[in-house]
């Protein structure tokens, strides 16, 4: 089996498709039309632009211009993950930036290296889809601890001061607010986990059988790659947490209030 | 002030204290006596809790200085200072769960270790401060104010802290329980209690009053 080279002018009569939304947006007048079509240009331009610099990337295959992707992708994801949690950049930055390059470097190196068995850890058909996908789902966990926790501590300030006055120490106040926050991470991705196959085909699976490979080989690549995401899920959320909280705590151990937005 | 003669055990040397831009306490100086009992009044925003407050290291004073038992109050210093204070609020958040486990679970930090068999005596101070023991069964949620604030006291005795900062702690008392509470304090000659009321009646309790000047708001 091999996959069907979509031609040009295939992939232009797939737009006619569009005739269904935009005609139900037009007859209802709904006041959408214009984010409509500027949304569908966007995702035309952006995937044109990404799609030729992936040829480019597959094409030379080496360290710098696969690591650069990798790189770039984690950059997108460390800002996305600030700008949701409503924290301030300029702290948060960089340690989220080496909690996700953890997150996602180890279980990739892993999957890489170990599972897959390729000298060539760098391998752009493996670390580019790989690495996008745990980076995807590190950045709602992410968006979802990292929050969490730091609402929690701004809320419940008066009982993380009195755990403080009974003598505790940083890590010790900080312990519960931190389990709560990784409980809450890890939960959808477990629930993903557990009804997989079921309620839907996943991206990867899908992905995989498009490109003509046997259902099997699609499910063990799934079964890889569902493992390899909560582990970096784990890895980023719990380390990202870790390195934030050494700039956002004053010396006297009490949360600084300059670390949110609002 | 505390007579010269007698150990100091708070020092507090013209504090000054601002929030959001408006000057709440100005060259505020106060020395405690060890063992000694010193009530601050004041009108409510003058400033009561905010000393407090500072005393723990929660904030910031913009001038001035705080020792505690000879030792200035400084990032460093803070966290032993914590171990030796206790303090009570008016409406204490002690986290959730129930009674037995919110007592239990300061024993667990490492600080307190060594103070676990202190808590065998949990008995005697429910007694002590009219609680019936059936409430270390309950959730802390459903305990009226005047409970909590029993149960905080109980826990920091339990913890032998030997400074006790009290934030109107009697409000939320009746007057058996409130002069259970005074009683206490006052057979322990070794406990030191600075306390901040605004109600005239609760004066009572300590063996000076201290009357704080209103400058503008504050806690």
């Amino acid at each position: 089996m091999n996959i069907t080279e979509i031609s040009l002018g295939g992939l232009a009569s797939a737009y006619l498709l569009l005739i269904f939304p935009l005609g139900i947006i037009l007859w209802n007048r709904l006041p959408i039309l214009g984010q409509t079509l500027l949304a569908i240009v966007r995702m035309t331009l952006q995937l044109l632009l990404v799609g030729f610099y992936l040829q480019l990337v597959f094409r030379q295959n080496n360290y710098w211009l696969t690591g650069a992707w990798l790189l770039i992708m984690i950059g997108v994801a460390d800002l996305s993950i600030i700008r949701g949690c409503g924290l301030k950049m300029a702290r948060f930055t960089g340690p989220l930036f080496v909690a996700l390059l953890a997150g996602a470097g180890l279980p990739l190196l892993f999957l890489v290296g170990l599972v897959l068995k390729k000298t060539f850890l760098m391998e752009a058909q493996y670390v580019i889809p790989i690495g996008g996908m745990i980076l995807g789902n590190c950045l709602r966990a992410n968006i979802i601890g990292i929050r969490n926790f730091y609402e929690s501590l701004r809320k419940n300030q008066k009982s993380f001061q009195h755990m403080l006055g009974q003598g505790a120490s940083l890590p010790e106040v900080v312990r519960p607010f931190l389990r709560d926050a990784c409980q809450a991470a890890l939960g959808p991705t477990i629930a993903t986990i557990a009804t997989i196959g079921l309620v839907a085909l996943p991206g990867m699976m899908t992905g995989v059988i498009l490109g003509g490979a046997n259902p099997m080989t699609a499910i063990k690549y799934q079964i890889m790659i569902m493992i390899a995401i909560f582990s970096g899920t784990a890895i980023t959320v719990m380390l990202a947490i870790k390195l934030t909280m050494k700039s956002s705590f004053t010396a006297w151990g009490v949360l600084d209030h300059r670390i949110f937005k609002v | 002030m505390a007579n010269s003669n007698t150990k100091v055990i708070i020092d507090i040397k013209d504090l000054s204290i601002s929030f959001a831009g408006q000057k709440i306490i100005e060259a505020f100086s106060l020395q405690v006596a060890y063992g000694e009992k010193v009530t601050i009044t004041g009108r409510s925003g003058a400033g009561k809790s905010t000393i407090l407050r500072c005393l723990q290291g929660f904030m910031q004073p913009e001038a001035g200085s705080i020792h505690i038992a000879g030792k200035p109050l400084t990032p460093d210093t803070v966290w032993a200072m914590r171990a030796s204070l206790a303090y009570v609020a008016q409406e204490p958040d002690l986290g959730t769960g129930g009674v037995r486990e919110i007592i239990e679970r300061p024993f667990n930090y490492r600080a307190n270790h060594s103070l676990k068999a202190n808590l065998s005596r949990l008995p005697e101070y429910f007694e002590i401060f009219n609680l019936p023991l059936d409430l270390l069964d309950k959730e802390i949620a459903l305990l009226s104010g005047g409970e909590k604030q029993r149960v905080a006291l109980i826990c920091a005795i339990l913890l032998d802290r030997h400074i006790f900062l009290l934030d109107e702690v009697a409000s939320a008392l009746d007057q058996t329980n409130y002069q259970a509470v005074a009683k206490y304090f006052f057979s322990r000659r070794d406990l030191t209690v600075l306390s901040v009321f605004h109600e005239p009646a609760k004066y009572d309790f300590s063996d000076r009053v201290v009357e704080l000047p209103y400058y503008s708001r504050g806690g």
